[in-house]
C-alpha cells in the first residue's frame, strides 16, 4: 500500500480497513494452536508476480505479504477456510484454501478499472466514487524503455493532454498542453506536483515514478486555485508497500541508440558537379560571364572541389545508458525507500548531451499505534551538459552548406566563404566549450496526527533550491567576421521555493451517509535571483571561462563585455476546503473551495476565490440495474469549476522607474530614469470558468471500460497588452484583464481487455480527443485593440513576414498568406488575388492574404495494446494527430534554385503543380503548408521474463528491446510532422531545429 | 468530533492571520518603485533625459526619421536584394508612394514624437508641481523642455499635418485633433516663447540639445515651409531666425565636408543642432548597416556584419558634377577591397536593376558618415540635424524665392567652395541666372539603365536650387521634405516611382491611434 503523503479525501487506505477488520473479526477462541502453512503467489492479470499483496485468513488476525516474485507462506489457522487477498487498486480476492496447501492467485481485471484509487488535490479518492475529470496512469502502462520525463512516460494514453517530443535534445523536455489553449499571455504549462510539492517534469527520474494523475476540469482543479487553469499533474513517487518484509533491491537499466526521424536529401558535391556541367542557372564555375550558368550574384554556388557530407560532419553515432536502483526495507513501524538514477546520454550532434544523476530518499516512521505518522524526503538531482554551441543553427548551417566545400583549408584552417549568414558548422561546435551545471535540491517533511479514528491533521513542509552554474567560452579562432579575441561567460541562478501546507481532514458515516471534509492552508513563496559577466579580447583562449578577468574588453571599452544580476520574489496564499458526500455510494458531490492571493497581483485585487463542484450518480447501484449483470459500473458525472493563472512575472502592477538609456550631459554619457510601463493596480488573475459533463463504464466484468468527457471552458479577464491613448497613459500599451478565451471538447477512453487466457493476454487502451478553440474577444469599453486581429510569428530572413493571424472570433492558430494555385510558365507562383482570380505573385499585396489552415490538430488519438504470450510480452503503442496544416519552411527557403547561395534540397527541380520546376524569389505561399495528419508507431517494445524458479539471488528479470517513434506514417514530407502546437504560430516546422529522433533501447530489469 | 475539528482549524487560521502569513507583499530588489525615488537636484539631468533620448531611435535607427525623408524621395531606394529587403513590401511602398494607415515607418515617427511630448509634459508637470527640486536656472530648463517639445511638434506638422496638440500631463482626457494651421501656429508660439530664456552658449554643456541656436534653426525651417504647413509663405521670417545665427558668430562652414560627419563630428564647429550617437552607449546610429552589403564588414574590419539594403537611386548620381567632391564624400562607390590587402570584395555599380530585385552590388552605398575601421553595429558619428551649411542655404533659398537670385548666388557660392576646392574652384562659383533654372536630374522611370518616359526636370522652378540641396545635404534625412516645398514630389517620376496623390504630401494618422481615439479623423485622401 502508498503511503499516503496528503491525507486521504474520504478514502479508506486498504491497510487500515484491514487493520479495522481484524480487530472487527477478533475473537479470543481463535487462539487454536492447529495451524497449517498456505503457501502461493499472486500475480497480476497480465502473470506478472505482485509485490506486497496483503494476504490474511478471513476471520483471524493472521496476514502476511507477498515478496517481491510473488511468493507468499502464511501459518493460519486450522479452522480457517478462505484466504482474502488485497492490493493496491484492485478489489479484495477470496480464495477457498480447503484441502489446499498452495493457490495461486490473479487480479483478473484489466488496467485502469474502475476500482483504482487515483490521487486528486490533497488526498487520493476510489475511482468509482471520483466526479471530475481525471486520468490516472500506472507505472505498467507506461512508455516502455527511453523516456526523457514523465511527459513521455503517458504520451497517448490521456485522452485531451496533448504531449509533444518537438526536439531531439538530450536536454529538452516534452511540451504538455491541456484542452487547447485558454491563454494568450499566462502560459500554458499545467501546475506539476510531486508528491503534493511544486516542481518541474524532470525533477524526478521517470523510472522512480509509480503513478501519474491529471486533474483535467475546472471542478478538480479548482482546489490548486490560480495555477490550476491549465490542468494539474500529479507525479506519485515509487513507495514502500505494505509492512514487515526482507528488504528489496530493484535494478532496471538499458542502452540507447538513437538516429535523426527524418534526413532530408539534399544536393551532394556529386550533384552539384552535374548541375554545372549541365550549366544550370545559378551553378556557375568561376563567375565567368559567358558561361551558362553565370550570375551576378554574390556567393552563388560553385564547386570547390571536395566532396563533404556535412550532416556527417556535425553529427555522431550516439550511445546512451540509463541506470535506475531502488532499495527499499524497513519495519511496520518504520521503512524506507532509497533510489539512485543515472543516466549518460548523447544527442545525435557532436559533444551534445546530457549527465544526469538523482537520488531520492523516503522515509517513513509511524508511532503511538498508528496515531503519529512521519514522512521525510530528499531528492538531489545533478546535471552536467555541453552549453556551448546553438545546435538549432548549426543544424540550418550543415544543411545549406555547399557540400563541395572542405572542411579545413590546406593550412588546416576552417574553410570559410563570404556568404550572408553562412559559418563552417563543425567549427560552431569544435571552437567552444562550455558546461551547464544544475543542482537540485529537493526537502520535505510532513507530520501527521491521527488523534481519533478517521480524523487526520498533516503539516508539510518543503523547500526546493535550484542551482544553475553555466560557463561559456569562444577560442580565437571561433569566428572569422567578429574581429574579437575570445569571448567567455558566466551565470549562475538560483532559485529556490518554498512551501508550507497544513491540512486536516475528517471521515465520518452516518448510516448510509458518507462524509470526507478537508481544510487546509497554503503558503508559497518563490525567489528568483542571478548574475553573469561576460568578457572578450583575452591575452589566451586557454582560460576559457575561468578566468573571465584577463579579458581586455572592459578597459577598451571596444568589445562585447558584460555584467548583470537581478532577483525578485513573490507569494502565494491560499486557504481551501473541500467536502465529499455520497449517499449508498449512490449519489456523490463534491465541492471544493480555495480562497487565494498572489502577491504578483495588483493592490486592488491581490485575493480571488476559486470555487468547484461536481455531482455524480452512479447508476449501477441502483435497484433497477440489479439485473443488468453485464454492467459493473456506471456513473454519470458533471461538474463546474473556476481556476486562475498566475502572472508570468513579479511586480507587473507596480508603479517601476527605470535607469536605462544614455544621455550626452555636459561631455558625459549619464543614465536616464523614467517610468517603464504603464503599471495597472487592478491587474488580476484570468478565470477559467469550465464546464464538465462526463460518464465513466465498466463493462463485462470490466474486460471493457472507459470513460467519455464533453467539456466547454471559458477563460475570462484575459490577459493582454491593450493598445491605450497616449496621453493619458505613457506607453501605448497596457497589460489588463479584459479578453475572453473558448474552448470546448470531447475526450473518449476505451480500456479493453479482448483476450485472457492463462497463456495469452492482451490488453488494449484508446483516447480520443478532439478541441475546438475561439479567441472570444480583446476588448471591452475601456480597453480597445485597433484591429480585430494580431499577427503572429515569423518566416525569418529573407522573406521577413509573419506566419499567423490571430482572429476575434476564430481558433488560435490560423496560417495566413498568399493562396497559391498555379505556376507561371516563367517558374513563378501565381496565387489568389482578392477578387478570387489568379494573379502573379510579383503583383500581390497584403489584400491578396487569406486564412491558409490552422497548426493545431483538431483531433488527437492513442492506441496502446500490450500483448503477453507465456513469459513474452510485447507493448505497441500507436498515436496520431488529424485535421492540422504544417507550414514547412524547410521546403519554402531549400527547395527553390534561385536562392542559390545555398545547398538545397534535391526536391527544388521537381516540377510543381506537376507543371514546372519553382525558379523565383521566396515567397510564402500556401503550397508549403502542407496537411500534418500522422500516424506514428510510437512505441514498441518486446521482453521475456526468464524463468528464474528458486533462484536464490535473482527473483525476477525481465529483458526487453524497445523503439521509441519507430515509424511515421505522414504525407508531410518535412523531417517530423510533431511539431510545436503551442503559442500564436504552431505548426510551423522551422529551419533551425534539433531535429527529432528514432531511438533503439536494450534493457533489462531485475530485482532481488 | 467536528467541534474539535473546526476549533484546530480555527487556532490555525487565527495563529496564521496573526503571524501575518497572509500578508501579500513584494519586495522589489531589481527595480527602483515610484514611490521609493526622492529626487534631488543632482538627479535633473537623469529626469530630463528622456526627453532627448527618444531621438535616437526616432533619428537615424530602423524605421527612423532618415528612412521615412529619403525612402519616399528621389535619392534613395532600398530594393529587395538576394538576401531579402522585400520585407512584405514595406520599402516598395515606400518608394510607391502607395502606404496606408498601417505603415510602419510613418507610424514610429508618430510614436516616437509623442512619447517625447508625454514624457516632456511629465516633467514639466514634475517641476511645476515642485517634484523635481530645482533651485537655479528653472527657467532655462523649462524652455528647453518646451522647445524640445515644439521639435517633436514641428516633425508630426511636417510628416502628419493634423494632429492633437497635448500640453497637460494630468489631463486624462482624449485628445482633439488640431488643423495643420493650428499645429504650426502652435509650434512657432512655442519657439518663440522658449528661446529669449534659451542658453545662448555653444559648447558641451549645450551639445546635442537645445540652445538658442538650435530652436532658432528650426524655426527657421518651420518658417521656409510654412507656404506649405499653411499656405502663407514666411520667407522674411525665415532670413531673421538665419540672420540672428549667422551674427551670433558662433558658427562656421568647416574648410573639409567631411568634419560634420566623421566619428568626432561633435568638435565640428558646422553643427548647429545634432542628436549624439555613441557605439557603446549610444547605439541606435545605424544607418550604415541598412546600406552596406554584409561583405563590407571585411572592408572596414567591422565586428558586426552590415545587413545590405538602401542604395543611391541611379539618376540622382547623374546628376553630380564630376568634380563635385561630395559624390564622393557621401556615397561608396566602385571596387571595394578587404582591409590591408588588395583582395576585392564588392565592386559597387551605379545601375539598379529595380526595386523588385537588384544584385548585392548594385547602386551606391551611404558613405557619408564615417564608418571607421572595426566599426560596430552602431556609429559613434552623431546625426547633424542642422547644419550652417543649411542656415545659408535656407536664407539664400528665402532670397532667391524674393526674387533676390544674385544675393542668393553669393550664400550658394560660399557653401560650394569647399567641394570644388581640390578639383576645379572655378566651378564653385554659381549666378543668380544658375539658380532660376530648372533641374538637372533627369526624371522618369528607370529600366535597364536607362530613363524612359518624359519628364526630366527642366521645368522644374528653382530646381536649380533644389539640386543644390540634393548634393550639399543628400542623405541627411530631408530630401522629401525639399521635393514637396518645390512642388515635385508627387508629380515627377524616378527610378520605379510613378506620380502619386497630391494628398501624399502628408502621412496618414496611424490606424491604432484612430481606434483608440475617435476625436481623430483620418487625413484627406486615405
Amino acid at each position: 500500500m502508498r503511503k499516503p503523503l496528503h491525507l486521504p479525501g474520504k478514502q479508506l487506505l486498504f491497510p487500515l480497513f484491514l487493520l479495522f477488520s481484524m480487530i472487527f473479526f477478533y475473537h479470543p477462541v481463535l487462539a487454536q494452536t492447529d495451524t497449517k502453512t498456505i503457501t502461493g503467489t499472486v500475480r497480476n492479470q497480465t502473470d506478472e508476480p505482485l509485490d506486497g499483496a496483503t494476504i490474511s485468513a478471513k476471520g483471524t488476525t493472521v496476514s502476511t505479504l507477498s515478496d517481491a516474485k510473488g511468493n507468499f507462506s502464511i501459518r493460519v489457522p486450522a479452522r480457517a477456510r478462505t484466504l482474502v487477498v488485497s492490493y493496491v487498486g484492485q478489489e479484495p480476492i477470496e480464495v477457498s484454501i480447503e484441502g489446499q496447501n498452495n493457490v495461486n492467485v490473479s487480479f483478473k481485471s484489466a488496467g485502469n478499472t474502475l476500482n483504482d484509487v487515483v490521487v486528486v488535490g490533497y488526498g487520493t479518492q476510489k475511482k468509482t466514487e471520483v466526479t471530475s475529470a481525471i486520468s490516472s496512469v500506472k507505472s505498467e502502462s507506461f512508455t516502455k524503455g527511453f523516456a526523457r520525463d514523465p511527459g513521455q512516460l503517458i504520451q497517448g494514453k490521456v485522452a485531451g493532454i496533448a504531449i509533444g517530443t518537438i526536439s531531439g535534445n538530450p536536454n529538452a523536455n516534452t511540451q504538455i498542453s491541456l484542452r487547447g489553449v485558454s491563454s494568450v499571455l499566462a502560459g500554458t504549462s499545467p501546475l506539476i506536483l510531486i508528491d503534493g510539492i511544486p516542481g518541474s517534469l524532470n525533477s524526478v527520474a521517470p523510472e522512480d515514478i509509480e503513478s501519474i494523475d491529471v486533474l483535467k476540469d475546472g471542478s478538480a482543479a479548482a482546489i490548486y486555485g490560480t495555477r490550476g487553469t491549465n490542468g494539474v499533474i500529479l507525479i506519485t513517487t515509487v513507495k514502500r508497500r505494505g509492512g514487515s518484509r526482507p528488504p528489496t533491491i530493484a535494478y532496471s537499466g538499458y542502452f540507447s541508440y538513437q538516429q535523426i526521424a527524418k534526413r532530408m536529401e539534399f544536393l551532394t558535391a556529386d550533384d552539384y558537379r552535374r548541375l554545372i556541367s549541365q550549366g544550370v542557372k545559378g551553378f556557375n564555375q568561376n563567375l565567368d560571364p559567358t558561361k551558362g550558368g553565370y550570375s551576378t550574384v554574390a556567393g552563388t554556388n560553385d564547386d570547390y572541389g571536395a566532396n563533404t557530407d556535412w550532416f556527417k560532419q556535425v553529427t555522431q553515432e550516439p550511445l546512451s545508458h540509463t541506470h535506475n536502483l531502488t532499495l527499499q526495507g524497513g519495519t511496520g513501524q518504520t521503512n524506507y525507500t532509497a533510489s539512485l538514477n543515472y543516466r549518460d546520454w548523447e544527442g545525435i550532434f557532436k559533444r551534445s548531451n546530457n549527465h544526469q544523476v538523482t537520488a531520492r530518499l523516503d522515509v517513513n516512521h509511524s508511532m503511538w499505534d498508528g496515531k503519529l505518522k512521519f514522512n521525510a524526503n530528499i531528492i538531489n538531482r545533478t546535471r552536467k551538459y555541453f552549453s556551448g554551441p546553438d545546435y538549432n543553427w548549426i543544424y540550418r548551417q550543415a544543411l545549406i552548406r555547399n557540400p563541395t566545400e572542405p572542411v579545413y583549408t590546406n593550412t588546416g584552417a576552417w574553410y570559410e566563404r563570404d556568404v550572408y549568414m553562412y559559418v563552417n558548422p563543425l567549427r560552431l561546435i569544435q571552437e567552444v566549450s562550455g558546461e551547464t551545471r544544475v543542482q537540485d535540491m529537493r526537502i520535505s517533511g510532513s507530520a501527521i496526527l491521527s488523534p481519533i479514528k478517521d480524523l487526520n491533521f498533516k503539516v508539510l513542509f518543503a523547500e526546493n533550491k535550484a542551482n544553475t552554474l553555466t560557463g561559456y567560452a569562444e577560442t580565437f579562432n571561433y569566428s572569422s567576421t567578429n574581429g574579437r579575441r575570445g569571448y567567455a561567460s558566466r551565470s549562475e541562478g538560483l532559485d529556490r521555493d518554498d512551501l508550507l501546507e497544513i491540512t486536516g481532514d475528517y471521515t465520518k458515516n452516518i448510516n448510509d451517509h458518507h462524509f470526507t471534509v478537508l481544510g487546509g492552508y497554503s503558503y508559497q513563496y518563490v525567489v528568483s535571483e542571478g548574475f553573469n559577466a561576460n568578457n572578450s579580447n583575452f591575452p589566451t583562449d586557454q582560460y576559457t571561462y575561468n578566468r573571465l578577468q584577463a579579458g581586455d574588453a572592459l578597459t577598451m571599452q571596444n568589445a562585447a563585455v558584460g555584467m548583470n544580476s537581478n532577483k525578485n520574489d513573490s507569494k502565494l496564499i491560499g486557504f481551501f476546503g473541500r467536502i465529499n458526500y455520497n449517499f449508498r455510494s449512490k449519489y456523490l458531490v463534491m465541492a471544493s473551495l480555495r480562497h487565494e492571493g498572489s502577491s504578483r497581483y495588483g493592490a486592488n485585487y491581490k485575493y480571488g476565490d476559486f470555487p468547484g463542484v461536481s455531482l455524480g450518480w452512479r447508476i449501477n447501484n441502483e435497484e433497477f440495474m440489479k439485473s443488468v449483470t453485464f454492467v459493473n459500473d456506471l456513473k454519470l458525472r458533471g461538474g463546474y469549476g473556476v481556476t486562475g493563472t498566475n502572472p508570468v512575472s513579479s511586480y507587473q502592477s507596480l508603479v517601476i522607474l527605470s535607469y536605462g538609456s544614455r544621455f550626452l550631459y555636459n561631455g558625459n554619457w549619464i543614465q536616464q530614469i523614467a517610468p517603464s510601463s504603464n503599471p495597472n493596480p487592478d491587474l488580476r488573475w484570468e478565470r477559467k470558468q469550465e464546464l464538465n459533463l462526463g460518464v465513466d463504464f465498466s463493462l463485462f466484468k470490466s474486460r471493457i471500460s472507459g470513460s467519455i468527457d464533453l467539456y466547454r471552458r471559458v477563460t475570462k479577464d484575459m490577459l493582454y497588452n491593450y493598445s491605450v491613448p497616449t496621453p493619458p497613459y505613457l506607453f501605448s500599451t497596457i497589460l489588463a484583464n479584459v479578453g475572453s478565451m473558448e474552448n470546448k471538447g470531447l475526450e473518449i477512453l476505451v480500456n479493453a481487455a479482448p483476450v485472457q487466457t492463462k497463456n495469452f493476454d492482451w490488453n488494449s487502451n484508446l483516447t480520443f480527443s478532439t478541441n475546438k478553440n475561439k479567441l472570444v474577444t480583446l476588448s471591452n469599453t475601456l480597453f480597445q485593440t485597433s484591429l480585430n486581429y494580431f499577427t503572429a510569428g515569423g518566416t525569418g530572413e529573407p522573406i521577413q513576414t509573419y506566419t499567423h493571424r490571430v482572429y476575434i472570433g476564430q481558433p488560435i492558430g490560423l496560417f495566413y498568406g498568399w493562396k497559391s494555385i498555379d505556376i507561371a510558365a516563367d517558374s513563378t507562383w501565381i496565387i489568389q488575388g482578392a477578387d478570387g482570380k489568379p494573379k502573379s505573385v510579383k503583383n500581390g499585396n497584403e489584400t491578396d492574404k487569406q486564412i491558409l489552415g490552422n497548426g493545431i490538430p483538431k483531433y488527437i488519438a492513442g492506441w496502446n495494446n500490450t500483448f503477453r504470450y507465456k513469459n513474452w510480452d510485447l507493448s505497441i503503442n500507436l498515436r496520431g494527430a488529424f485535421g492540422f496544416k504544417i507550414l514547412n519552411l524547410q521546403k519554402m527557403y531549400y527547395a527553390n534554385p534561385k536562392i542559390n547561395q545555398y545547398n538545397m534540397l534535391k526536391s527544388a527541380f521537381d516540377p510543381v503543380y506537376n507543371k514546372t520546376p519553382i525558379y523565383t524569389d521566396l515567397a510564402y505561399v500556401s503550397y508549403y503548408i502542407e496537411p500534418g495528419d500522422y500516424v506514428k508507431i510510437d512505441n514498441v517494445s518486446l521482453g521475456y521474463a526468464l524463468p528464474l524458479k528458486n533462484n536464490k539471488y535473482i527473483k525476477t528479470a525481465r529483458i526487453y528491446v524497445a523503439g521509441l517513434n519507430l515509424y511515421t506514417i505522414t504525407n508531410y514530407t518535412g523531417v517530423d510532422p510533431e511539431l510545436n502546437t503551442q503559442g500564436f504560430s504552431p505548426g510551423v516546422d522551422e529551419r533551425d531545429k534539433y531535429p527529432t529522433t528514432r531511438t533503439f533501447t536494450i534493457g533489462a530489469n531485475l530485482s532481488f | 468530533m467536528k467541534k474539535m475539528l473546526y476549533s484546530i482549524t480555527s487556532l490555525v487560521t487565527l495563529a496564521c492571520i496573526l503571524s501575518g502569513c497572509t500578508k501579500l507583499d513584494e519586495t522589489v530588489y531589481d527595480q527602483v518603485l515610484q514611490d521609493n525615488f526622492h529626487p534631488t537636484e543632482g538627479d535633473v539631468p537623469s529626469i530630463i533625459a528622456p526627453v532627448y533620448t527618444i531621438l535616437r531611435p526616432m533619428e537615424a535607427s530602423w524605421y527612423g526619421n532618415f528612412d521615412l525623408q529619403e525612402e519616399p524621395a528621389d535619392a534613395i531606394v532600398t530594393p529587395a536584394r538576394p538576401n531579402g529587403w522585400y520585407d512584405g513590401g514595406v520599402y516598395q511602398r515606400m518608394h510607391k508612394h502607395e502606404w496606408n494607415q498601417t505603415q510602419g515607418q510613418p507610424n514610429q515617427l508618430w510614436s516616437n514624437c509623442y512619447q517625447g511630448i508625454n514624457t516632456a509634459n511629465r516633467v514639466l508637470y514634475q517641476i511645476d508641481a515642485g517634484l523635481v527640486p530645482i533651485t537655479t536656472g528653472k527657467e532655462a530648463i523649462i524652455a528647453e523642455l518646451k522647445a524640445a517639445r515644439a521639435f517633436y511638434y514641428y516633425n508630426l506638422l511636417d510628416n502628419h499635418g493634423n494632429v492633437p496638440i497635448v500640453t497637460d500631463f494630468k489631463d486624462a482626457s482624449l485628445p482633439k485633433q488640431s488643423t495643420r494651421q493650428q499645429v504650426y501656429d502652435f509650434v512657432v508660439k512655442e519657439f518663440l516663447d522658449a528661446i529669449p530664456a534659451l542658453s545662448d552658449k555653444v559648447d558641451q554643456t549645450t551639445y546635442g540639445r537645445f540652445n538658442k541656436w538650435a530652436a532658432k534653426s528650426i524655426l527657421a525651417k518651420v518658417y521656409l515651409n510654412a507656404g506649405v504647413y499653411t499656405g502663407t509663405p514666411q520667407w522674411d521670417k525665415c532670413i531673421e531666425q538665419c540672420n540672428d545665427i549667422i551674427a551670433s558668430n558662433k558658427y562656421i562652414i568647416e574648410p573639409l565636408y567631411k568634419t560634420s560627419y566623421k566619428t568626432d563630428n561633435n568638435t565640428s564647429k558646422e553643427i548647429v543642432f545634432a542628436i549624439p550617437y555613441d557605439e557603446i552607449q549610444a547605439t541606435q546610429m545605424n544607418i550604415h548597416m541598412k546600406t552596406l552589403d554584409p561583405v563590407m564588414q571585411k572592408v572596414y574590419s567591422m565586428s558586426a556584419q552590415p545587413w545590405g539594403g538602401n542604395c543611391a537611386v541611379p539618376q540622382f548620381i547623374d546628376t553630380y558634377d564630376p568634380d563635385d567632391t561630395r559624390l564622393k564624400d557621401t556615397w561608396i562607390m566602385g571596387p571595394q577591397y578587404v582591409a590591408g590587402t588588395t583582395t576585392l570584395a564588392i565592386n559597387f555599380i551605379e545601375n539598379v536593376d529595380g526595386i523588385a530585385l537588384a544584385g548585392s552590388n548594385q547602386g551606391y552605398r551611404v558613405g557619408k558618415y564615417e564608418i571607421k575601421m572595426g566599426a560596430r553595429g552602431a556609429l559613434s558619428t552623431d546625426y547633424p540635424i542642422e547644419r550652417y551649411a543649411d542656415i545659408l542655404m535656407m536664407k539664400a533659398e528665402c532670397l532667391l524665392r524674393q526674387g533676390k537670385a544674385a544675393e542668393a548666388a553669393t550664400l550658394v557660392t560660399q557653401v560650394r567652395q569647399r567641394a570644388f576646392s581640390t578639383t576645379s574652384p572655378a566651378k564653385a562659383t554659381v549666378t543668380g541666372a544658375d539658380l532660376v533654372k530648372g533641374s538637372v536630374y533627369n526624371y522618369g522611370l528607370w529600366a535597364g539603365g536607362r530613363v524612359s518616359g518624359t519628364g526630366g526636370g527642366a521645368d522644374i522652378q528653382y530646381g536649380r536650387f533644389l539640386d543644390e540641396l540634393g548634393w550639399e545635404f543628400a542623405a541627411e534625412g530631408r530630401r522629401r521634405q525639399d521635393m514637396i516645398r518645390f512642388g515635385i514630389y508627387t508629380t515627377k517620376q524616378w527610378f520605379n516611382h510613378v506620380s502619386s496623390g497630391a494628398n501624399k504630401t502628408i502621412f496618414p494618422i496611424p490606424e491604432g491611434e484612430l481606434t483608440k481615439n475617435g476625436n481623430l479623423k483620418q487625413n484627406p485622401g486615405y
